[in-house]
């Protein structure tokens, strides 16, 4: 796969820093460094969501989130190229595939242990992340596979800056799912009930809310954002049974530092690790994994409540 | 319409309610009494399902229902407007109130936001507050919604437990106010209160609980001139009398 694509794999920009117009060359260079973090900032905030709206129903932190994206690039690969559907197929099929997985996921991880406290259900989705891990292995093999992208070299140029197709589509997909994830839960009833499952489990039941449909859904969901995540994010990345841990910590990361528990804070949390880690990557490329766990530990030190946590801290 | 024969529930090991056995008639109000700690909220815990009794049964317009869960039973009849409001605070005083309809599952979202605007006629003092989050509200204002929200289920029996706590005087009287109206308009109501004397005044019945047992069961014109009950939970001076009538 092409470097200009990744943010995370590769080293540096060479193509466009090389050939661009020599004034503009540094403007344009960050610019394009902005919006490459900004795409993978993007993959972050979905995660981080996942995190956030299961942490925000049941109260516990899923340290299975990164298999959640894991589960879907293999499921792409064997869609797209073992059975070689098209796209448009192979895509629902995958989305459809997260649906029953998410449910599974809720029904054999979270809802026995329900009334257990925080501990043993945390350690349950642990159990889980090991136990997909292992399964991935058996199924598609410990080789990293490649996903095919929808666009192969495809870059589009605006006046010297190049942005690639698969970064818009990135940015893209995430702002409309993000827009109907507010529709979602701002404009329907559901989506009130499933805030009110969050905020107050005894209370909702007594309206008349089917909490553990709620807490189902809110997985379903959770597994659907990992889903469109892997289908954005795999082709620029290994698809190997690891590859959601990295993801899965700096969208944890970006979630603390936009402040736990809120939906706003883990979108831009996720955009802004995504941003400080192209830019680091930039010029200090060996260090970009650890920037974010730096970010992380910078802001737990300044504002505990993370970046964006002030109006959660003042509600509670 | 309800009746509820010796029930015991229990917290883990420890035993809250040792054998609970009440009425309530329709059209009825009915007080259950009773200090700090007695059982009153897990009474009407284990009514509305949230708790599951050990022993006893709970019968409800004929139909045994302690084994059913709380949104099961809500949508039987019974709104259990829980001790301390319990307001969604992340959603507006108008969601709060369509949310209090969602055990019928039958009325589309529009017939839903139609009684919720009928809600807020009912009771003017929500109606500026409409589009505010739930915590931003006074707690008379919580206080009044979580009643409001509770009647969104139109349930034949209403439990209300403590609704007049930490509320300032005006505030009491109108909540007892509502209570009345609310009353009049036909539904059933049992009403847990340590307000004992505003509580007598507008019930028909009422029920005194110690440490998990009834201890005490009387009209409630009876109850207020009951020497027991006065000197545990009205107050023996005219002075605490004037204070609660304000
Ligand atoms: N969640 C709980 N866990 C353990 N004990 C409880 C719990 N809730 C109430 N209790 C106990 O049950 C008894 C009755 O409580 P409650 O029904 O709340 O009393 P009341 O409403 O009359 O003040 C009290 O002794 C109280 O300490
Ligand atoms: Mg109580």
């Amino acid at each position: 796969m092409d470097c200009f694509l990744s943010v995370v794999y590769c080293n540096g920009f060479r193509q466009w820093t090389t050939d661009n117009g020599q004034r503009s060359v540094d403007f344009i260079t960050f610019l394009q460094l902005i919006i490459s973090g900004l795409a993978m900032g993007a993959i972050y905030a979905l995660v981080a969501l996942g995190f956030v709206l299961i942490y925000n129903a049941v109260g516990i932190v899923n340290f299975a989130q990164g298999e959640f994206i894991m589960i879907p690039a293999f499921f792409g690969i064997t869609a797209l190229v073992t059975w070689y559907l098209p796209v448009p197929v192979a895509y629902s099929l995958v989305l459809a595939a997260m649906v029953v997985f998410g449910l599974v996921f809720e029904l054999i991880a979270y809802y026995p242990l329900r009334n257990r406290p925080f501990l043993p259900v945390v350690i349950s989705t642990i159990g889980a992340s090991i136990l997909l891990k292992n399964l991935a292995q058996n199924i598609w093999g410990a080789i990293p596979l490649r996903f095919p992208g929808l666009f192969e070299t495809g870059t589009l140029n605006l006046g010297g800056l190049r942005i690639g197709l698969q970064h818009l589509l990135i940015l893209g997909v995430t702002l409309i799912l993000l827009i109907l994830q507010y529709l979602l839960f701002e404009k329907t009833l559901l989506g009130k009930k499933m805030q009110a499952t969050a905020q107050d489990k005894q209370t909702a039941r007594l309206m008349g809310i089917p909490i553990n449909k709620m807490i189902a859904l809110t997985f379903i969901y959770s597994a659907l954002l990992g889903g469109v995540a892997a289908l954005l994010v795999a082709p620029i990345l290994n698809v190997t049974k690891d590859m959601g841990g990295p993801i899965a910590l700096k969208a944890f990361s970006s979630s603390i530092i936009g402040g736990f528990g809120s939906i706003p804070g883990a979108i831009l949390g996720g955009l802004f690790v995504g941003v400080i880690e192209a830019i680091a990557g930039k010029y200090y490329s060996a260090y970009t994994d650890g920037v974010a766990f730096f970010v992380l530990i910078a802001v737990l030190l300044f504002r505990p409540q993370g970046i964006f946590g002030e109006r959660i801290a003042e509600k509670a | 319409m309800l009746k509820v024969k010796d029930i015991e529930t229990y917290y883990g090991s420890i035993q809250a309610l040792k054998g609970i056995s009440l009425e309530v008639n329709e059209g009825e109000v009915v007080t259950l009494l009773g200090s700090n700690g007695a059982g009153k909220s897990t009474t009407l815990k284990t009514i509305s399902g949230l708790l599951r009794p050990v022993r006893g049964t709970i019968e409800f317009m004929g139909e045994r229902i302690d084994h059913l869960k709380p949104e099961v039973i809500v949508q039987k009849g019974i709104a259990h407007v829980p001790e301390g409001r319990k307001i969604f605070p992340g959603l507006t005083v108008r969601d709060n109130l369509m949310l209090g309809a969602s055990g019928r599952v039958k009325l589309s979202k529009a017939q839903i936001a139609e009684e919720a605007e009928q809600m807020l006629e009912l009771f003017p003092a929500l109606k500026p507050f409409a589009d505010k989050l739930g915590w931003t509200l006074s707690g008379g204002q919580q206080q009044m919604l979580a009643i409001a929200r509770g009647l969104m289920a139109r349930p034949k029996l209403l439990l209300l437990d403590e609704p007049s706590l930490g509320l300032a005087p005006v505030l009491v009287q109108e909540v007892f106010h509502i209570i009345r109206d609310i009353n009049t308009r036909g539904t059933t109501i049992l009403l847990v209160e340590q307000n004992a004397f505003m509580a007598l005044k507008v019930a028909h019945r009422g029920y005194v609980m110690e440490t998990g047992k009834i201890v005490l069961h009387d009209l409630a014109t009876n109850l207020l001139n009951n020497e027991q009950v006065k000197r545990a939970y009205l107050g023996t001076t005219k002075a605490a009398r004037r204070q609660v009538v304000g």
